[in-house]
């Protein structure tokens, strides 16, 4: 019964185009949360979602998003259906390409979204479903129960690597991303990255603590800067700075 | 719900996994179990990792004991169709849940790990055995942790004037077993070899890993029982585990300089003679993704 329940409902959400290639209970909340009414389409053909074929480690599930084919994106956000926390990233994609690259939390077996809007305001949206046992997201950060932690916190390391006309930059930062939904931990986490040529700023990405601890990321950008440098900010107002 | 149900055919019907379990024999007095070069699944009941005895005069040495109780149980009705002497010691190799999770079995006999081996299974056994049930289901039901109750030290180890050599490395994990029984000149090597099957690397420490082997190259063996897949008689299988973990290493360190995503390192070429070591897709997979964070962590 359920089932047919879903099914009418998968359904009527659906246009001419391309189905919801993985269905979930969450998606269509979570989709109209994030971008209201505005129109979406499913194009997993524009939108390369690469997820490990089982991921072992549900703290540490690397993900990688490139959607270069859709030339004129705006924006980039991407989030799992069945994530306490379902958002991940939101970020502009007019000077950044529509690229990402970063390890991620799963509660569960879940659905991975991109949603990248074009000039024209629709939205793309991607799919990959990420399979796994599940347990990232309750469990509370290891780097947050080590006594030592406060001396690494907020070490930063990066490269920025030059091929092929793209800049990409590699960055990562010591920081333990606790998510807060254990009881008796306070959220504290990366909330904002931003990316600066000398002082100006390039573009400011949102992060949330679905982002695994001693967080990696990648970035690109066809654009050349001569003085790159990247500042992370947490919630709790501490600011670190990476110089390359 | 789909495991209440099959609890409850397991506990009505006495339903247990039919192992069908060989002894091959390695010398006039010791044998070995292969595990199929599969990973953990339902349809094999988690036997994918050898097991070895040894007949002394009066006692069986029993060297690792598999992924669950009821292979373990399986394997001392086996070994009584060999030889009518008891079980009286038993060897576990290292913490990894296929070559311990056997253990309960053998309760009430002198079990030897090393202290790393002890206090590995004594503060994650549980959490083994109910990942382990979530991979094989019905058959890991049964089954319970229990670490051993001997330390395992480097050294001469003689049990009811049977005579071994144990020496303690690392690589495979933090603390691997290796036991030489200059009798029968085998070699035990545990998972610091696996044979023509793809190495798995949850916790290895690949450098490590290949001085060890190395080191292997010099004991003057005549047979060498690996962890997983089948015995061999020369020192190429060594050669070719350290040709892996070179390769392995070597393209870990070059996708950092080249500042590649874990992705990138998958899409990339790998020699034709470890594509056809079995399950080296996932092996391969696992392997770039648990190891890459932190070889990225030093640039
Ligand atoms: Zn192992």
């Amino acid at each position: 019964m359920k089932h047919i329940f879903f099914f009418i409902l998968v359904f009527l959400a659906t246009t001419a185009s391309a189905k919801n290639p993985i269905i979930s209970p969450t998606f269509d909340d979570l989709v109209k949360s994030i971008i209201g009414e505005e129109e979406y389409i499913f194009d997993d053909k524009n939108i390369t979602i690469k997820v490990p074929s089982f991921a072992d480690n549900p703290v540490q599930v690397p993900i990688y998003v490139d959607a270069t084919k859709i030339k004129d994106a705006k924006r980039l956000i991407i989030f799992a259906d069945l994530n306490p926390i379902a958002q991940i990233v939101d970020m502009p994609t007019t000077k950044l390409l529509p690229i990402f690259s970063s390890n991620i939390k799963v509660a569960q077996e879940t659905p991975l979204r991109a949603l990248v809007q074009d000039s024209s305001g629709l939205w793309h949206v991607g799919s990959a479903n990420i399979h796994s046992n599940g347990g990232g997201c309750d469990i509370s950060s290891q780097a947050s129960q080590n006594s030592e932690f406060s001396k690494f916190l907020g070490q930063t390391k990066g490269q920025v690597f030059d091929k092929k006309g793209i800049t990409r930059i590699k960055a990562s930062v010591f920081h333990p991303m606790e998510t807060g939904l254990i009881f008796g931990n306070t959220k504290f986490f990366v909330d904002t990255i931003l990316i600066k040529d000398g002082n100006s700023l390039i573009d400011e990405i949102k992060l949330t603590p679905a982002i695994s601890e001693n967080p990696r990321f990648i970035f690109e950008t066809k654009n050349k800067y001569t003085n790159l440098n990247i500042l992370f900010k947490d919630n709790d107002a501490n600011s670190f700075e990476l110089k390359f | 719900m789909k495991k209440l149900i099959s609890l409850t055919t397991l506990t009505v019907c006495g339903f247990a996994f039919e192992f069908d379990l060989k002894p091959i024999k390695v010398s006039e007095n010791s044998y070995y179990f292969e595990g199929k070069k599969e990973y953990f699944s339902p349809s094999n009941g988690g036997d994918i990792s050898n097991s070895a005895f040894i007949i002394t005069k009066d006692s069986v040495i029993l060297i690792d004991t598999g992924s669950t109780v009821e292979y373990a149980k399986q394997l001392k009705e086996k070994i009584k169709t060999i030889t009518n002497k008891p079980i009286k010691y038993v060897i576990n190799t290292h913490h990894h849940p296929d070559h311990f999770l056997g253990n309960y079995v053998f309760k009430n006999v002198n079990i030897y790990g090393t202290t790393y081996t002890l206090n590995e299974i004594k503060s994650h056994g549980e959490l083994y055995v109910s990942n382990m049930a979530n991979l094989i289901e019905d058959t890991a039901y049964t089954t319970k942790s229990l670490s051993p109750n001997k330390v395992l030290k480097e050294g001469t180890l003689k049990l009811n004037n049977y005579e071994l050599e144990v020496y303690l490395y690392d690589g495979h994990t933090k603390s691997d077993v290796v036991i030489f029984d200059k009798n029968t000149k085998t070699l035990y090597t545990s998972d610091l070899i696996f044979n023509q099957r793809a190495l798995a690397t949850p916790h290895a420490d690949l450098q490590k890993w290949i001085k060890t082997l190395e080191k292997l190259k010099k004991f003057d063996f005549k047979t060498l029982v690996p962890g997983h897949g089948a015995v061999a008689y020369s020192k190429n299988v060594i050669d070719e585990n350290i040709n892996y973990l070179t390769f392995l290493d070597n393209r870990l360190k070059n996708s950092v300089e080249e500042g590649l995503d874990t992705f990138e390192i998958l899409s990339l070429d790998v020699p034709n003679e470890f594509k056809n070591y079995s399950l080296f897709t996932q092996e391969y997979e696992r392997s770039i993704i648990n190891l890459y964070p932190s070889y990225e962590k030093k640039f």
